[in-house]
């Protein structure tokens, strides 16, 4: 079954689920009429292409599950100038942890992949930097105190 | 037949390999990578199950496959192209969550799964087409959050591993607990998980 919630994606997540999709609808459309794909000649093609050629019922399965996502996509709108100086999803945030500088983005969960310094709004930390300001020091704590110094905000313009 | 029969011991070789990550913490007897699978199965199973609409099969193939990749590609920890020779500065490490930049995590990622997925290929190549597919659909899945079933378990998967390292810690006071929190704090998202994890929390801290 479908998930039933809200995606907040940025510009540049919609953008990539919509080439997905569209590489997706013409993999379907080269595999029922026997063709080669025109897409297999892409540099970037992803690894899954390989799999959804191969099986149609998965092809499917992540059509549908794109179909779901663009009817319950909300976009991340860029805030106003005087509201760019606080953090909200779509924040590029540069903070300093335990001495170690890092760089979140703050996205919606779909696009979560902490690994890639994308963070969950739904996230512990996600949530508790939401709102504050250059200068601000979050604190997360329960059970081991952590202190995130926000040094920088900026929101892509694109 | 035969050809299943190399898969199965191919696969069984997983039971003696001991997870990295608690071999670089230098647990004493750590828990296999098979050890590990079992119990994400299982938690997989019940934690999707009090989840509205995750298809429970697909849930428990993916955790019994996911990381059957490792016979071949090891296990791979975000502590590896950073280990020192010595045994103090080693354990100096593990108190810190390593950052590296954006890019450089970005070339690991696709490293990983690049290296993970020629070994898993060369894993299942024998098995007939239709388990070839799936286990490959399963992992991609895993992988790359294709699905709801493929991002709850990504998660899942991670709070196995979370529940390990607490376990370990109440036993040898090691391994050092601040870099686990603060990783786990930026990385579940998942509600049913989030109360997992304050669960954890008031098991092994607050009693």
């Amino acid at each position: 079954m479908a998930e039933e919630k809200k995606f907040y994606l940025t510009k540049e997540g919609l953008e990539r689920i919509k080439k997905e999709y569209a590489d997706l609808k013409s993999l379907k459309f080269s595999k029922t009429k026997g063709e080669i794909p025109k897409i297999w000649h892409s540099e970037d093609l992803n690894p899954e292409y390989l799999s959804f050629q191969e099986d149609l019922s998965f092809l499917e399965v992540r059509l549908a599950e794109l179909e779901n996502i663009f009817k319950n996509a909300e976009l991340i709108q860029l805030p106003s100038k005087e509201k760019q100086n606080i953090i909200n999803l779509g924040a590029q945030v540069i903070v300093e942890v335990d001495g170690q500088r890092d760089e979140f983005t703050l996205v919606g969960s779909l696009e979560a992949n902490p690994s890639l310094g994308k963070i969950s709004n739904e996230s512990p930390v996600g949530q508790a930097l939401l709102g504050h300001r250059i200068g601000d020091e979050v604190v997360v704590s329960s059970p081991i105190q952590t202190v995130y110094k926000i040094k920088k905000i900026k929101y892509r313009i694109s | 037949m035969e050809e299943l029969l190399d898969f199965f011991i191919e696969i069984g070789k997983l039971k003696k390999m001991p997870r990295r990550g608690w071999v670089i913490n230098q647990i004493k007897n750590p828990e296999s990578i098979a050890e590990h699978i079992f119990r994400t199965a299982i938690m997989s199973w019940i934690l999707g199950g009090e989840k509205k609409g995750l298809n429970l099969e697909k849930l428990i193939k993916m955790a019994l496959i996911h990381d059957l990749c490792e016979v071949y590609a090891g296990d791979i920890t975000p502590y590896d192209s950073i280990l020192p020779r010595s045994k103090k500065k080693l354990r100096e490490l593990m108190k810190i969550w390593p950052r590296f930049p954006i890019t450089e995590r970005k070339k690991r990622a696709i490293d990983k799964l690049k290296k993970e997925r020629r070994a898993l290929e060369k894993l299942i190549s024998k098995l007939p087409a239709r388990f070839k597919k799936e286990i490959r659909n399963l992992w991609l899945d895993y992988e790359k959050g294709l699905s709801p079933e493929g991002r709850f378990f990504r998660q899942a998967d991670r709070a196995e591993n979370f529940l390990q390292a607490l376990e370990y810690w109440k036993k040898y006071k090691n391994p050092p607990l601040g870099p686990w929190w603060l990783w786990a704090r930026e990385f579940f998202d998942d509600p049913l998980l989030l109360e997992f994890i304050k669960a954890l929390d008031k098991k092994f801290h607050q009693k």
